[in-house]
């Protein structure tokens, strides 16, 4: 098994699981369907292309949240081009100033394929929605045998300077991690962003269990400080004492 | 075909203004970096690019498809292409239907004028022509073709049946609508209904933010009524508005295989079958660069433009600089936010191109303005204005199209 590593941080993201209509809200944390379809985009798959799609969704599916962000809301009016009719006012929620690791699990095969997509994709990707692209390279690398939860441990924290100086004590900080779960795993809660179909005339979407945990990663600032401070001599003051003996 | 994609980033700097308010009249904002920022929402730098499109009147339709009185043909061998398993006499009945369901229009054999050929004709002398014509010119892109040749396939059992159903109907007239093709092929549907089609987006476009902190102000106001007497001493009116000020980044992204898919090879004998795709390139980035939402203009008169642009063209994938403002701008006493701005992202693009670019095929031209953006002189080929930025990068593009993938 590989896994393939993705960041995930631009100044705006929006993940909506059960947003409809009017009012489009955002989890706070990438979705499965959001992931997989930025994925199959870079494939230049169809929409309506169930069958390549299922082989992407079989994927196992895990994400950190290294820089939870804040929702910023976005209030959106609309009329109609031709028919000048005017649409429901929208409001559209965003992650603003987030930060993700998003991963995914499977046959080395397929995850190599995904990874060269990403360098040269044929859609571009977006975090979500297609206003918000990524202010950074979106592939991180792929990890050859391992799985989604050493994979989100080894990967380093992703999160901006001026959050990590929050948090400059800590020699380790932990991190959120939303993990698909295995098969007839406990303590699960569902997410419906399984995605079954991305045609445009009926998108459907099934539940996926999902698993709360926490991963310590290492604080790459204080690490540095602790290999400065180790650099110092040693100083043994009875030393010299004994020496005078 | 090959990948291309190509970024328009630009540094604008807007005075006191309220370009575009949320549900309480406050210009909407962000957070980024850890700090306020003020934001312009893709949506609507999108509406104001399309409407500089019909303002500055950048394109003609007819530069994009063809004009023909030969439709009904047209679309049916667009039908068979679609599904071969349909005749030519049955393509060519289901296109003269939907044509005459989406344009109200009766399409028609061409009438044999002069006497000798009417003879002609009625003696078998001749192959008589019995293609339905339409009376006049008709303007179709290769998006519509498209659209109504699925239409067509959708109603394939019984199209006379099918078009009577009111919505298929309305469908069909909503596919013929011309004029937005480009702005369609572009951006997709900003609004759809159940009547319209659907198209991928070829293009991104960001929402806007400033590169340094913004907190947003209140302008108090009185107004006086000139009918009040010396007596009535008081305000007539008086109220709040909100307004920043803000050096923003801006970036959009165009997926030209995208735009070339959704807009279809040019359909004229007379010209380069990317013609669409240039032209439809060069008036996107004209009208990004150039265009400017309209809220509260007549309020603030903000008419600015960028004081630089980059515009890269790569084949690998998009890349926004925008990371070079993470960390917020800090404005000196004495130079504003430009300056700065314009050095963080001469030192952040060679870096990110360093790192992840694709030196062999990427090009990027600047166009700036002032000593301000001196630093950005050397990040790509210069252009001396607008004009010459959108030909060169209309002309790079058709280049780009043209050399086998």
């Amino acid at each position: 098994m590989s896994v393939l590593t993705l960041r995930l941080d631009g100044p705006l993201q929006a993940w909506g699981a059960s947003a409809r209509f009017a009012r489009r809200t955002t989890e706070s944390a990438p979705t499965k369907s959001g992931i997989i379809g930025m994925l199959a985009a870079a494939r230049g798959m169809d929409r309506g292309d169930d069958t390549e799609l299922a082989r992407l969704a079989a994927l196992r599916f895990a994400v950190r949240i290294d820089q939870p962000g804040a929702r910023v809301r976005d209030y959106q009016t609309a009329r109609h081009q031709i028919t000048k009719v005017s649409m429901p006012v929208s409001e559209r929620y965003y992650l603003a100033d987030a930060v993700f690791v998003a991963a995914v699990e499977g046959e080395d095969e397929l995850v190599d394929l995904l990874d060269a997509a990403l360098r040269a994709p044929i859609h571009a990707p977006f975090l979500g929605r297609r206003s918000c692209p990524p202010a950074r390279p979106v592939r991180l690398g792929v990890h050859h045998e391992t799985d989604l939860p050493q994979a989100l441990r080894d990967e380093p924290w992703q999160a901006a300077p001026w959050y990590r100086k929050k948090h400059d004590r800590q020699p380790t900080v932990p991190l959120t991690v939303l993990r698909e779960a295995r098969l007839g795993e406990n303590g699960a809660d569902f997410l419906r962003d399984q995605p079954l179909s991305y045609a445009a005339e009926h998108r459907r979407h099934a539940l996926r269990p999902v698993v709360t945990e926490t991963v310590e990663v290492p604080h790459p600032d204080v690490q540095a400080a602790a290999m400065t401070t180790m650099r110092v001599p040693e100083h043994d003051p009875l030393a010299a004492l004994e020496e005078s003996n | 075909m090959n990948r291309i994609f190509l970024d328009v980033h630009a540094l604008q700097t807007v005075p006191p203004s309220n370009l575009n308010r949320d549900d309480t009249g406050a210009p909407k904002s962000a957070v980024y970096g850890g700090v306020p920022r003020a934001r312009v929402s893709s949506q609507a730098w999108k509406r104001a690019t399309r409407g500089y499109f019909k303002d500055a009147q950048l394109l003609d339709p007819a530069e994009l498809g063809v004009r023909t009185k030969k439709v009904a043909e047209l679309l049916a061998t667009r039908i068979i292409e679609l599904d071969t398993s349909i005749g030519e006499a049955d393509a060519l009945h289901m296109a003269a239907a939907v044509i005459e369901a989406a344009t109200g229009m009766k399409l028609a054999a061409p009438e044999r004028k002069t006497r000798g050929a009417k003879a002609k004709a009625a003696a078998g002398e001749e192959p008589v022509d019995e293609t339905p014509r339409s009376k006049y010119l008709m303007f179709l892109s290769a998006r519509q073709l498209n659209g109504l040749a699925a239409l067509a396939i959708d109603g394939a059992a019984d199209i006379t049946a099918y078009l009577k159903d009111k919505d298929n109907k309305a469908r069909a007239k909503q596919i013929a609508d011309t004029g937005h093709s480009v702005d369609i092929a572009l951006f997709g549907r900003m609004v759809a209904d159940s009547t319209d089609f659907n198209v991928d987006a070829a293009c991104q476009v960001a929402h806007a933010i400033s590169v340094h902190r913004v907190d947003n102000e209140t302008d108090y106001f009185t107004a006086v009524d000139d009918e009040n007497t010396e007596a009535e001493s008081g305000a007539g009116m008086i109220g709040t508005v909100d307004f920043n000020s803000a050096t923003l980044y801006r970036y959009a992204s165009v997926s030209i295989h995208q735009l070339a898919a959704n807009l279809g090879e040019g359909l004229r004998e007379d010209e380069p079958v990317t013609t669409p795709v240039r032209r439809a390139v060069e008036a996107f980035v004209h009208a990004f660069i150039a265009s400017l939402p309209t809220g509260k203009i007549n309020t603030f008169g903000n008419h600015t433009l960028p004081d630089a642009v980059v515009v890269t063209l790569r084949t690998t994938r998009p890349i926004s600089f925008v990371a070079a403002f993470e960390e917020p701008v800090t404005a000196e006493a004495d130079t504003g936010h430009l300056r700065e701005a314009s050095a963080r992202l001469a030192a952040y693009i060679p870096e990110i191109e360093r790192a992840y670019g694709d030196e062999e095929s990427t090009r990027t031209w600047v166009l700036r303005v002032g000593s301000a953006t001196d630093k950005l002189a050397e990040v790509g080929e210069k252009v001396p204005a607008l004009s010459a930025l959108v030909e060169a990068v209309g002309t790079s593009v058709a280049e780009r199209m043209e050399k086998p993938a």
